[in-house]
């Protein structure tokens, strides 16, 4: 059992204000992702959680126990690091072994404790050897295997993966989901990487600016962005942003874009007025080739399956499909691009979104 | 790697500037050696010779009858040297680590204050000091020339370990403090070790400067014979009448010896602790 809790957590360096307000309430055996452009706060609340940073206001409760003033330890939380921070002089062995070295336990337990540990995490024949002599991805696992040995109640990931390449981030997402199922235990993890976040977490929280954007699963991340940061921050390629004017508010809301091109959309517009300017989302991956808007294709990029197609509107307006492979675009080309109204997200002047009423409602 | 190859005159130039500086800081040497051989009729004959048939290595033999406590004041050299170094090295470590990782109020002004007592020589400070030692029963000791030679060498000492070690990644110590090592277990069982490089190098620095400074505060601090290190112990080959410089040479380069071969074990630590960090490993 290990619940996470913040309450109120913010964070000044001195005039700069970091973290304004995080509350964030995280259950047992979840694996949560805080992603966040750089400078979000999102490393900043890891370090607090981890006891790294003390907080300026507010508590971090774990099992519902305070511990905002407890060192790390004795929250029972370790923490695997961005430069995996192991220690060169001392063998792979030694360096699963220091914490347990810490509380000075008895060879044995140590050596049965790092044996179990190395044997999740396939390291049983490196353990005589040095940090420097394994691989980029061997001396990750070597750091998880330093943070498992301890038996935290929470671990802590602060991007992990971001020194590793493309081929071997992607074999450790799988490894880590994996090792997540096997300890069963709460997980933090900070990335910039939007994959990583789709792809791993249980739950999603985008930080903007040291405020919580939103904290949701990533399909309701996806579905359902409240605000317009999210919506242009999960998903690859990025929503498509198009500026419109509101004609009407009833039986959903009807647009008209600058190219005249008018449409109702399936959002609740309650809070809209006629006349007012909304930005209207459409992802790549819910343009086809039909009628509706119009674009100048300025560079196709064929990636076998998709063809990711990049133009502009004739207002300059900057617009990308995510086309079938095959599709017969050319450079230049002016193509008209249609969409189902009901994948169309709206934003209102702040960034707030208007919700979609006919959204996919896939619950994971 | 291709930006370490050089064409021809470009070697020529570099191997001449080496050969200038070798020569500068070699020649002494070879001067005292030749010096140490010569008899004493031969070292002020006109004109120079660099190689005479009458060279030889009697004035090794003749300088321990010459000046009896020669051997002991070899080894005090060594003994004061060494434990100026250890002292200052139990001093300088956790100091460096203070400046190097933990907040404290006046930091930069402390540390400066430190350095700034480097600005004086010794010389400058020699009565002062007197009055110190007398005051604490000190004059005429071992003492008397270790802790004055300690107290100047900690500022450079701290100075030099302390940008050596704020280049150990600060995570390494978060790591072991998120697994509950304190500050002290952290310093031991991963920065000292981390450390080591530096810690050759600033303790050789230490040695040479604590070698060097010596002769000063051994003829100003010290009368006892039996204490002299060799710097002032060298003072015997100063007859009334002659000075033995054949024989002062010898005992020289005698006494530097063991100190030189020391050193050339200890190279290969010097030069990776001054490039260490130098590079992404």
């Amino acid at each position: 059992m290990a619940t996470l809790n913040l309450q109120n957590i913010t964070k000044s360096f001195g005039a700069a204000h970091v973290l304004h307000g995080i509350d964030l309430a995280i259950k047992d055996k979840e694996f949560i992702v805080f992603v966040g452009p750089s400078g979000c706060g999102k490393s900043t609340l890891l370090r607090i959680i981890a006891g790294l940073e003390a907080a300026t206001a507010g508590q971090i409760l774990i099992d519902g126990v305070d511990v905002s003033d407890a060192a790390p330890v004795d929250r029972g939380i370790s923490m695997v690091f961005q430069s995996y921070a192991l220690y060169p002089h001392l063998s792979i062995y030694e360096n699963i072994a220091f914490p347990l070295r810490v509380q000075s336990l008895p060879e044995t337990e140590v050596k049965a404790k790092v044996g179990k540990a190395a044997e999740i995490l396939k390291l049983t024949d490196k353990l005589a050897l040095k940090p420097g002599q394994l691989s980029g991805g061997q001396r990750q696992r070597v750091a998880i295997g330093r943070s498992i040995v301890r038996s935290p109640k929470i671990f802590l990931f602060d991007e992990p993966l971001s020194n590793l390449d493309a081929a071997l981030r992607g074999d450790m997402r799988v490894e880590l989901s994996q090792l997540h199922r096997e300890l069963s235990a709460t997980m933090v993890y900070v990335t910039h990487d939007q994959i990583e976040a789709m792809t791993m977490a249980h739950r999603i929280v985008v930080l903007n600016k040291g405020r919580i954007e939103q904290f949701g699963t990533p399909m309701e991340l996806y579905h359902h962005p409240a605000t317009k940061f999210v919506a242009t921050f999960i998903g690859q390629p990025n929503m498509n942003l198009v500026q419109a004017s509101v004609l009407g508010t009833t039986n959903g809301l009807t647009v008209e874009f600058s190219g005249g091109q008018r449409m109702t959309l399936p959002v609740d517009c309650t809070t809209a007025t006629v006349g007012s300017l909304v930005d209207v989302g459409i992802r790549p991956e819910n343009l086809m080739l039909g009628d509706g808007l119009s674009m100048t294709v300025r560079v196709v990029e064929r990636l076998g399956g998709v063809a990711m197609t990049y133009g502009d509107m004739p207002d300059g307006t900057r617009i990308c499909a995510a086309l079938p492979g095959d599709t017969p675009v050319a450079e230049g080309a002016v193509v008209g691009l249609g969409l189902n109204v009901a994948d169309a997200h709206v934003f209102d002047a702040s960034g707030a979104v208007m919700r979609r009423l006919n959204a996919p409602t896939l619950v994971v | 790697m291709l930006i370490d190859r050089y064409s021809w005159p470009q070697k020529l130039a570099l191997y001449a500037a080496m050969a200038v500086f070798l020569t500068f800081i070699l020649l002494p040497f070879l001067e005292m050696f030749r010096t140490s051989l010569s008899p004493m009729s031969h070292l002020f004959h006109a004109p120079y010779e660099i190689w005479s048939d009458k060279f030889s290595f009697d004035a090794y033999f003749a300088m321990w009858k010459k000046v009896p406590l020669l051997g002991r004041y070899i080894w005090n050299s060594i003994f004061i040297a060494s434990a100026v170094t250890a002292l200052t090295m139990i001093f300088v470590i956790p100091a460096a680590y203070a400046y190097a990782r933990l907040d404290f109020p006046l930091k930069n002004l402390s540390l400066g204050v430190f350095l700034s007592v480097n600005m004086f020589t010794g010389a400058v400070l020699l009565i002062p000091l007197y009055r110190v030692m007398n005051t604490l029963g000190l004059l005429n000791t071992y003492w008397s020339m270790i802790v004055p030679g300690v107290a100047f060498l900690i500022p450079t000492g701290i100075w030099l370990l302390r940008s050596y070690l704020e280049k150990i990644p600060r995570e390494l110590e978060e790591a072991a403090f998120m697994d509950g090592a304190s500050r002290l277990y952290t310093l031991r069982r991963v920065v000292l070790p981390l450390a080591v490089p530096g810690i050759m190098v600033v303790g050789v620095s230490v040695f040479i400067g604590a070698y060097a400074q010596q002769y000063l505060f051994a003829i100003t601090f010290n009368q006892v014979a039996e204490l002299q290190p060799l710097p002032a112990g060298l003072n015997q080959f100063i007859g009334y009448q002659t000075v033995e410089w054949n024989q002062m040479m010898a005992a020289a380069l005698t006494g530097v010896l063991p100190v030189m071969i020391v050193f050339l074990f200890l190279q290969k630590y010097l030069v990776a602790g001054l490039t260490a960090g130098a590079i992404k490993e």
